[in-house]
């Protein structure tokens, strides 16, 4: 849109031809990105007529409006669900149905926590028929530390819905729709998410998910190094965009994971920040001294993902889930087990005999690591 | 100057304490910046002003329409809806207690379905669109003439990536700075501009990194009235940053499934239907103040 040339927008041909030529001015961006004294030394043209062409180029590139009424009732009448159910009732309850479409949600938690799990079992669970709850559509899986096994999406799927997996065809139909791709290094994976495009459309893909986002960009970029900090930074926001752009213009939802990181009080690793000094005290509300484990990737990233949820240990057996950020969810947290099925939520007896966890500040959240096993449970917490 | 002044209206929030805070509620004609950490509520602010953007004259408010422009696709329909009935019955709830005709008869145009059918959305997808579209909004205005607010959700995300050339940014902040500043004096209109916020590295001594507003020190200048929303302990702070004719202060608020609202005082919490109308009557008085009531 931005690209648009000036010459598609109705303007006198000749002074089109000018400007393309001598001045170099060939697309309704080079106008825009022009001040207004800019552009009058440039076009010498009248104060009147500049202003005609920047406005025609706006017109052209502005978006059309629409009301927040027409916006709902095209949600009714679209057909497309606007969740992906996750299957866990008290996570789709929160979530008011489910991971939703159009907008890029962040699972984050430490190794071995059910991430990966997590996005076999929506992998599932997209491929399911829409009467059934799923999308009815093909999933790209871009998997950047070769944790995805084919086994184990066919085990889920047996555990969850034995009925309609029942047969050799049924398994065959679900791992065919499963796109998975490869990308080891940065490189790889923007060029991937650049033609990622044309891929969803001929294939009619439902969901994407990203395993993991933070994998590769924390190989490849050493934060010590100036400029890498920035680069990254720069790196992470043009792949967030693209995911956003992705998830929006064909209304499905995008799945990425990312790990977590140490942040300490007193800054010895440069770009781990503290809230602007004066308003907290001596630390953050569950900080010891040492420090916390929080999402990683820094701040702008947390911007950039629409809904985040954290994912956690409890104890050897049980973990948590908790809905960190989300422009339509409240702060809560659910207890659930990693099983054949894949990920199933516990009950309320279980949730329990944990404590209640009070909303703070989704950058800030502790988060519960494993330690050594066998060791009477011994679980750091920071 | 000083009529035009005292005549100025706010927009009020359903949050007493805010509108303390901001002298009366959002000022129009006047650029009022939000910005925060992620997660802390800058979104549920710009969608709870396009609601009581609209609250009728009957109850104090503005009567007019918002224009919501989303450059980070975290708007959804479904949260305007669930805040958008609360302020409805909300309102229903005080004109009902008050048996006010007039704020009955308003009830009639304050549904959910008129409150959704009066927020005009734009998503927007990178910084030439975003410039584009303040452009030619001075003309959208001129065609709806009671937007009385226009939200930017937020100015930062289009601006925070893909920028080589710094200066270049700059200077187009500065145009859309200058161009909305002009939006807000000549219709009559607040503009909210939602900001996120970046890390620096302290100059001082002890080599902190802290958060601070993104875009620069320059973008600083461009906003009237700066709010940083931040947690602590738990609770979520607003804090008056900047304002030519307030002082400094910091205010708990809330952000429940009605929007945006006061933190209840623990022996109000018992009765629900006290803790509703102290808020009406916050709302009554603002009607007060604003309006003498012709009785």
């Amino acid at each position: 849109m931005s690209l648009r040339k000036l010459r598609r927008l109705g303007l006198e041909p000749e002074l089109v031809d000018r400007l393309e030529r001598h001045k170099k001015l060939s697309s309704c961006q080079d106008i825009l990105e022009k001040i207004h004294l800019e552009l009058l030394h440039l076009t010498n043209l009248t104060h009147s007529d500049v202003q005609k062409i920047v406005m025609t180029a706006s017109r052209a590139c502005a978006p059309t409006p629409t009301t927040a009424l027409q916006m709902r009732q095209a949600g009714f009448s679209s057909g497309s669900t606007p969740f992906l159910s996750t299957s866990l009732p008290g996570l789709d309850q929160a979530l008011h149905g489910g991971i939703p479409a159009g907008s890029v949600t962040e699972i984050a938690g430490p190794a071995g926590c059910g991430k990966t799990q997590f996005c076999i079992m929506l992998s599932v669970l997209a491929t399911l028929p829409c009467e059934m709850g799923g999308l009815g559509g093909a999933v790209v899986y871009i998997d950047t530390e070769s944790a995805f096994s084919a086994e184990r999406l066919v085990e889920v799927a047996q555990g969850r819905c034995p009925q309609h997996f029942c047969s050799d065809d049924a398994f065959y139909k679900l791992t065919s729709q499963v796109y998975v791709h490869k990308t080891p290094t940065c490189t790889d994976l923007w060029n991937r998410l650049q033609c990622l495009e044309e891929e969803l459309i001929e294939k009619r893909v439902r969901l994407v998910i990203l395993d993991s986002v933070a994998s590769v960009v924390r190989k490849e970029f050493d934060n010590s190094l100036r400029g890498n900090l920035s680069q990254r930074v720069k790196l992470l926001s043009k792949e967030a965009a693209l995911l956003k752009y992705l998830a929006e213009s064909l209304n499905i939802p995008v799945v990425v994971t990312n790990q977590i990181t140490t942040r300490f009080n007193t800054s010895r690793e440069g770009p781990h920040h503290d809230v602007l000094s004066g308003d907290l005290g001596a630390g953050n509300s569950a900080a010891v001294d040492g420090g916390y484990v929080t999402a990683a990737l820094g701040n702008t990233w947390s911007h950039s993902v629409n809904t985040r949820l954290i994912v956690q240990y409890l104890d050897d057996k049980y973990r948590e889930v908790m809905v960190a950020k989300s422009p339509i969810a409240p702060f809560s947290s659910f207890v659930y087990t990693i099983q054949s099925s894949g990920i199933v939520l516990q009950d309320d007896e279980t949730i329990r005999k944990w404590s209640e966890r009070v909303a703070t500040d989704p950058g800030l959240i502790p988060i519960k690591v494993r330690t050594m096993l066998g060791q009477g449970g011994g679980l750091v917490v920071p | 100057m000083l009529q035009e002044e005292r005549e100025q209206g706010c927009i009020i929030t359903f949050c007493s304490a805010l509108d303390e805070l901001l002298g009366g509620g959002v000022p129009l004609t006047k650029i009022t910046e939000f910005c925060g950490a992620p997660g802390v509520g800058k979104t549920q602010m710009g969608m709870q002003l396009a609601i009581d953007v609209q609250i009728p004259s009957a109850f104090g408010g503005l009567g007019g329409e918002a224009v919501y422009i989303d450059t980070e696709g975290s708007f959804m329909v479904q949260r305007l809806e669930d805040m958008a009935k609360a302020a409805m019955e909300h309102c229903r709830h005080i004109a009902t207690v008050e048996n006010n005709r007039e704020q009955l008869e308003a009830m009639a145009n304050f549904t959910v379905e008129h409150i959704l059918s009066r927020i005009h959305f734009y998503r927007v997808h990178d910084w030439v669109e975003l410039v584009a579209l303040v452009n030619i909004l001075p003309e959208f205005l001129q065609q709806h003439p009671k937007v009385r607010l226009v939200v930017i959700d937020s100015i930062a995300f289009p601006f925070r990536h893909d920028f080589e050339d710094l200066s270049l940014r700059t200077r187009l902040l500065n145009g859309l700075a200058q161009n909305c500043i002009r939006l807000a004096d000549s219709h009559k209109a607040a503009v909210v501009l939602v900001n996120q916020m970046t890390t620096k590295m302290g100059h001082s001594g002890d080599g902190q990194a802290h958060l601070v507003p993104a875009l620069g020190e320059s973008w600083g200048h461009a906003s009237t009235i700066r709010v940083l929303l931040f947690w602590e302990a738990g609770c979520r702070y607003a804090r008056l940053y900047k304002s030519p004719s307030r002082e400094e202060a910091t205010v708990p608020y809330q952000v429940t499934v009605a929007g945006i609202r006061d933190v209840c005082i623990p022996n109000n919490m018992q009765d629900l239907s006290t803790a509703t109308k102290e808020e009406g009557d916050s709302l009554g008085e603002h009607s007060q103040r604003k309006r003498p009531r012709v009785s």
